[in-house]
């Protein structure tokens, strides 16, 4: 796994526009955040999988709060810790009694090998308003530019850019309320 | 989907990220939570009548508030970015506040004890600690609305720190208005009234900051 120095490097690179190195972080990242989850929801590895996917859109939507003058893992850290919290406490207010005492800290299940969340992302997106949706279709899971999004769709290019930022924002929100329904 | 269609779906056609200016942004915001408090209290409670020979008083009290909100600023900021670390930027906030209810304690050691109280409580009802908190809440929602654009993981202490960064703005305003000049009325008083915002901001914080 990557340490501090590489992580921040690709952060940074992904900053930069380097889409390799953004997916290259988002990995890395991936891996670490899985084994912070599963460390704390021992019971419940299925939410653990939903929080990385979660944590990970967190990250990346907001990337620009991170100070490059600081440690990477402890921005990164922060946000996972933010995410679960966030979690526990809706689970409170819906009468599910996982308090943070109660969760096992120890090695993760390693019968649970799914990376797959409970949610679907790709259900997700059709809640998302008509232009934030589709500009995220046609931009980031069809192989079209941002130029050739503002041709089909008639939106500027920089309207495409907002909306797909937005969306990806709300779609993140929208993760945590189905989380925890 | 599976994370790493996730992962392909947020990098894909990734953009440079343009270099934030959460300082300016910060600014702006600052400038005009001042510019409405100053309105709210021009239209609704009024400049003090002896402006012209009270301009002094009424600066040192304006200066007061804005060495507060300084004091305050550096921590709200830092609120903001997660993992951040705090450092003195807490112990900031905490020396300002007992540097003013000392230096109101000084000014009330110094005066003949009949005319303590009268200087203490500007003889009556501290009402500042009730207006100022209204016309900082228009900056308070302004800066909520900044931080939402972040990414603040400590909500109550964020919403604490930036009710008492609006309260700081709000004394501002409210010190063209305040009638009573005594130091060490404006150095308790003026700070309770910050102290509460700071409290409403924590009570709400970590349901208006939520992302």
């Amino acid at each position: 796994m990557a340490d501090e120095a590489a992580l921040r490097a690709l952060l940074l690179k992904g900053l930069a526009g380097d889409e390799a190195a953004h997916r290259q972080f988002l990995t890395e990242a991936a891996a670490l955040l899985r084994a912070y989850f599963r460390n704390r929801l021992r019971g419940a590895p299925e939410d653990a999988e939903d929080l990385v996917q979660e944590t990970l859109v967190a990250l990346h939507t907001r990337r620009d709060t991170y100070d490059p003058n600081l440690p990477l893992t402890a921005w990164m850290y922060a946000i996972a810790r933010y995410r679960l919290i966030d979690l526990l406490r809706r689970k409170k207010r819906r009468g599910e009694h996982t308090a943070i005492d109660d969760l096992e800290i120890g090695d993760a299940d390693p019968e649970f090998d799914a990376s797959d969340a409970k949610r679907d992302v790709t259900t997700l997106l059709a809640k998302l308003p008509e232009k934030q949706r589709r500009a995220i279709e046609l931009v980031k899971l069809q192989e079209h530019s941002v130029e050739e999004a503002s041709k089909l769709t008639g939106y500027g290019v920089s309207d495409i850019k907002v909306s797909i930022h937005r969306g990806m924002k709300a779609l993140m929100k929208l993760m945590a309320e189905e989380g925890a329904a | 989907m599976k994370t790493n269609d996730l992962i392909d779906m947020l990098s894909k056609n990734v953009e440079p990220a343009e270099r934030p200016k959460w300082r300016m942004r910060m600014m702006a915001t600052l400038l005009a939570g001042l510019v409405i408090a100053a309105v709210l209290v021009l239209t609704f409670i009024r400049m003090r009548p002896d402006i012209g020979t009270a301009t002094l008083p009424v600066l040192l009290k304006a200066g007061f508030s804005a060495a507060a909100a300084a004091a305050i600023l550096p921590l709200t900021m830092r609120l903001m970015r997660p993992g951040a670390p705090i450092g003195w930027r807490a112990a900031a906030v905490l020396i300002f506040a007992g540097v003013s209810l000392l230096a109101a304690f000084i000014a009330l050691m110094g005066m003949p004890s009949e005319m303590r109280m009268r200087a203490w409580m500007g003889g009556g009802f501290p009402w500042c600690i009730v207006e100022i908190p209204l016309f900082s809440a228009p900056a308070a929602v302004l800066m909520v609305w900044l931080a939402r654009g972040l990414a603040p993981t400590r909500l109550t202490l964020s919403g604490a720190a930036i009710g008492a960064l609006s309260g700081g703005l709000g004394a501002m305003a409210y010190a063209m208005y305040c009638p009573v000049d005594s130091v060490a009325f404006v150095t308790t008083w003026y700070v309770v009234a910050i102290a509460i915002c700071a409290a409403f901001g924590a009570l709400i914080g970590s349901k208006l900051l939520r992302w």
